[in-house]
């Protein structure tokens, strides 16, 4: 059908279903649409299903009921190597490969799709530049570098080979909040200038209302509700309120010392 | 922070580790294809005394008539080991009995007398081992039972037959081979009908005669050409089932040795027929009962028969 | 005559023996760096081969060495040539080091570097190649280590039933009571077993992820 509509949603999950293979169910009955260039945060605490929805997209793992459709295509249909291919992929753990350098750990995508060392190397250079890395360090290894910077070669690895879309599962959640702050800030600039889709992953509130342009709350393996950041604030949803409530206490109770 | 040296000596040693796996790599191949004795004879021997001498005898024998090198390989543990070695080509030469060849290594039955066995033995290694046969020495080290003398005398014994009736008081003492091969102990025991008091005693071999002599045993298989048989006042019994079969003493060679080098083999006949049982016997004892050198009696004897100047 | 005049006397004997030792050795340890390999990776993928692939290779290694050379050799093509058989026997005992090194190497690698591989969209081979194999190698060759020095040892054993090596020195200079005999067999050995161990030692720290 309409797949190269602007209006079609780029990810979609149709009555997604997910279930271990001992039976447990982790995701049930969801039903999610990413739309061109938004960056959709799921929200929601540890256990509400946000990683293995995340996961479900790049078919990391593969719904036990539903379809997930990417570009219009659903992912059991389309060749797994060249979907994840097409999807930026970053973690909290980044997950470096520790033998290659900083630019070989970069450029593995395009080179394994073929790219000539002279064009893998200047699109290094630049993602550098990119993600806020001197280009003088791409000849590190990643024990060598800090948490922060070891983070932006992460970004800057997922975006190598262009991606339409970015999946990042709590990627700034193992460091510092000075870090922490500086690479969220980062972020807004680098989207507004590339405009990806993205799917963010976080259980943290401040973070999702800083950088989604819509927030699906999910908990217990169900969506409970999507919405704009403003709209969450003033939220009626029992679940949205309560982590309303719990981050402004957590910030009440700072500014007023230790009570 | 490594600086820009230190990724230079990385980079020699890791040129260094290549080099040196290319090294044991090279050394691999080498030790594989290397036909590392062309210019030598090596002769085996098993490990027990007439296997050292004869083993001497030939290798002194190839020394004084040919211009080759020859390297003494002596004391390999058994028939076994003996054939393995021969068939990879790590010796040239070993002396070898014509029944044992026949029972042990080729697998088949005994039958027929000396002439036959030689012939079957000989035509067999040829064409299924790529082996082959120098002339016979001229003893028969058949397997001889043994009993004190003072036993035989004083129960009126010749022959085994006679032999089996007492067998049941009596301890036997046996060798590792001869108690585990099929033309050994099982055999003997079926064909006499020997029942002895209590399994037989294993022993190694030089220790069979001393045991005898002490008492600890009192029938042991040992050898017809055991040099301590006149010594020790021990008395052969006759088998006059005849059991056992010839066990010609001869020299095993490796064919392609023969095809390299013939003057080997013409050092080797020059030995055919040359020493008898009695001869053997002394021998024997030379090395058993006196302790003298092998390499003395040896060259003692090949100038005694006229070999070597 | 002392021992190294009796070394230097018999040094063809001895240079002969030793490359004889190297060959049994090399050739099984390769034949278990071959085979072990893969059956490591195997059940490091797949779990449920863990338990029979390392049980087999450690109910071999429970085997007496001496006592399996003494099974193998009724066997027909084996059993007629006693380098064949010493080099199943000795490529069997290193199976297990190769098998449980690959396999804990390759459990080793960060899951996270994994994750990552898989999800940038590494194919199976990709990530076996590039990614875990390098990464395991270090302990891969602690376990090749393990195996070569083992086998150093058992290649001595192996010339009991003719396979020859430097053991054939030790035996008969046991049957002939001869110390420098002994010697002349047990010294090299144990330079080879020193040396392997050595060598590929520093060839482990070297490939050690920092």
């Amino acid at each position: 059908m309409e797949r190269t509509s602007t209006n079609h949603p780029v990810i979609e999950l149709r009555n997604v279903d997910y279930q271990l293979p001992s039976g447990q169910p982790l995701l049930a009955g969801l039903n999610l649409q990413v739309q061109r260039g938004e960056t959709l945060v799921l929200l929601g605490r540890s256990g509400s299903g946000k990683t293995t929805t995340l996961k479900l997209i790049n078919r990391l793992l593969a719904p036990t009921g539903g379809e997930v459709c990417v570009n219009g295509t659903p992912t059991s249909q389309s060749d797994v190597i060249c979907l994840r291919r097409s999807i930026g992929y970053v973690i909290q753990e980044v997950g470096l490969f520790p033998h290659f350098t900083v630019e070989r750990n970069i450029g593995l995508v395009p080179h394994i799709e073929g790219w000539t060392p002279e064009r893998i190397h200047l699109r290094v250079e630049e993602l550098m530049r990119l993600v806020g890395l001197d280009p003088q360090i791409a000849s590190r290894y990643p024990h060598q570098l800090s948490g922060g910077q070891r983070q932006r070669v992460g970004v800057a690895r997922a975006l190598a080979a262009d991606p339409a879309i970015l999946l990042m599962d709590e990627p700034f959640g193992a460091l510092d909040a000075l870090t922490r702050d500086q690479l969220q800030r980062e972020f807004l600039s680098l989207q507004q200038r590339l405009n990806k889709t993205v799917v963010f992953v976080t259980h943290d509130l401040r973070e999702a209302l800083r950088l989604g342009s819509r927030i699906a709350l999910m908990e217990a393996g169900r969506l409970v509700a999507v919405l704009s950041p403003e709209e969450f604030l003033r939220s009626s949803d029992p679940l949205a309120a309560a982590y309303v409530q719990a981050f402004a206490d957590g910030l009440d109770s700072s500014s007023r010392g230790a009570s | 922070m490594k600086p820009n040296r230190n990724r230079r000596l990385r980079g020699f040693l890791e040129r260094c580790g290549i080099s040196l796996c290319s090294l044991l790599a090279a050394l691999l191949l080498l030790s594989s294809c290397a036909d590392s004795h062309s210019d030598r004879i090596v002769i085996g021997s098993k490990n027990f005394t007439e296997s050292l001498i004869l083993g001497e005898l030939i290798a002194q024998q190839i020394e004084a008539h040919t211009h080759l090198k020859v390297e003494r390989r002596f004391y390999l543990a058994g028939t076994y080991i003996c054939q393995q070695a021969l068939l990879a080509g790590r010796i040239d030469v070993y002396p070898e009995y014509t029944g044992t060849a026949l029972t042990a290594i080729l697998k088949q039955k005994t039958g027929g007398d000396k002439a036959e066995v030689y012939q079957q033995v000989k035509s067999q290694y040829e064409a299924r081992l790529g082996l082959t046969l120098g002339p016979p020495f001229g003893f028969n080290n058949t397997f001889a039972m043994e009993i004190r003398g003072e036993d035989a005398r004083r129960l009126n014994l010749k022959t085994l037959s006679q032999a089996a009736a007492f067998a049941s008081q009596w301890r036997a003492g046996f060798g590792y081979e001869f108690m585990e091969r099929p033309d050994g102990y099982a055999g003997l025991a079926a064909a006499y009908g020997l029942h002895f008091a209590a399994p037989p005693r294993i022993m190694d071999l030089g220790l069979l005669a001393p045991a005898l002599k002490d008492h600890q045993i009192d029938f042991a298989a040992g050898n017809a050409t055991d040099g301590l048989i006149p010594a020790l006042d021990l008395f052969v019994l006759d088998d006059d089932r005849h059991y056992f079969p010839p066990y010609e003493a001869v020299a095993v060679v490796r064919q392609q040795t023969e095809q390299q080098h013939p003057e080997v083999s013409q050092a080797i006949a020059g030995l055919g027929g040359k020493i008898s049982d009695q001869e053997m016997r002394q021998l024997n004892y030379a090395l058993d009962g006196q302790h003298r050198d092998a390499k003395e009696v040896a060259h003692e004897f090949l100038r005694s028969k006229g070999l070597i100047p | 005559m002392n021992l190294l005049h009796f070394f230097l006397q018999n040094q063809d004997q001895i240079v002969e023996l030793t490359l004889e030792h190297l060959w049994l050795v090399g050739i099984s340890t390769l034949l278990a760096v071959v085979v072990g390999i893969p059956l490591g990776i195997l059940s490091a993928h797949w779990p449920v081969w863990n338990r029979p692939v390392l049980g087999t290779a450690n109910i071999i290694q429970t085997i007496p060495s001496l006592a399996l050379f003494g099974f193998l050799l009724p066997v027909p093509w084996l059993g007629d040539r006693a380098d064949r058989l010493a080099i199943l026997a000795l490529t069997l005992y290193a199976l297990l080091p190769v098998i449980r090194n690959t396999y804990t190497g390759i459990r080793g690698v960060d899951p996270a570097v994994v994750e990552a591989g898989r999800g940038m969209g590494l194919t199976n081979s990709q990530l076996l190649f590039q990614v875990e194999l390098p990464l395991a190698m270090s302990v891969i060759l602690s376990g090749v280590r393990v195996a070569v020095v083992v086998s150093v040892g058992l290649a001595t054993i192996a010339a009991a039933i003719g396979a020859g090596g430097l053991g054939e020195f030790i035996f008969r200079g046991l049957a002939m009571v001869n110390n420098q005999l002994i010697l002349a067999g047990a010294i090299p050995a144990a330079v080879l077993a020193l040396s392997a161990d050595f060598g590929l030692g520093w060839l482990e720290k070297r490939l050690r992820p920092q």
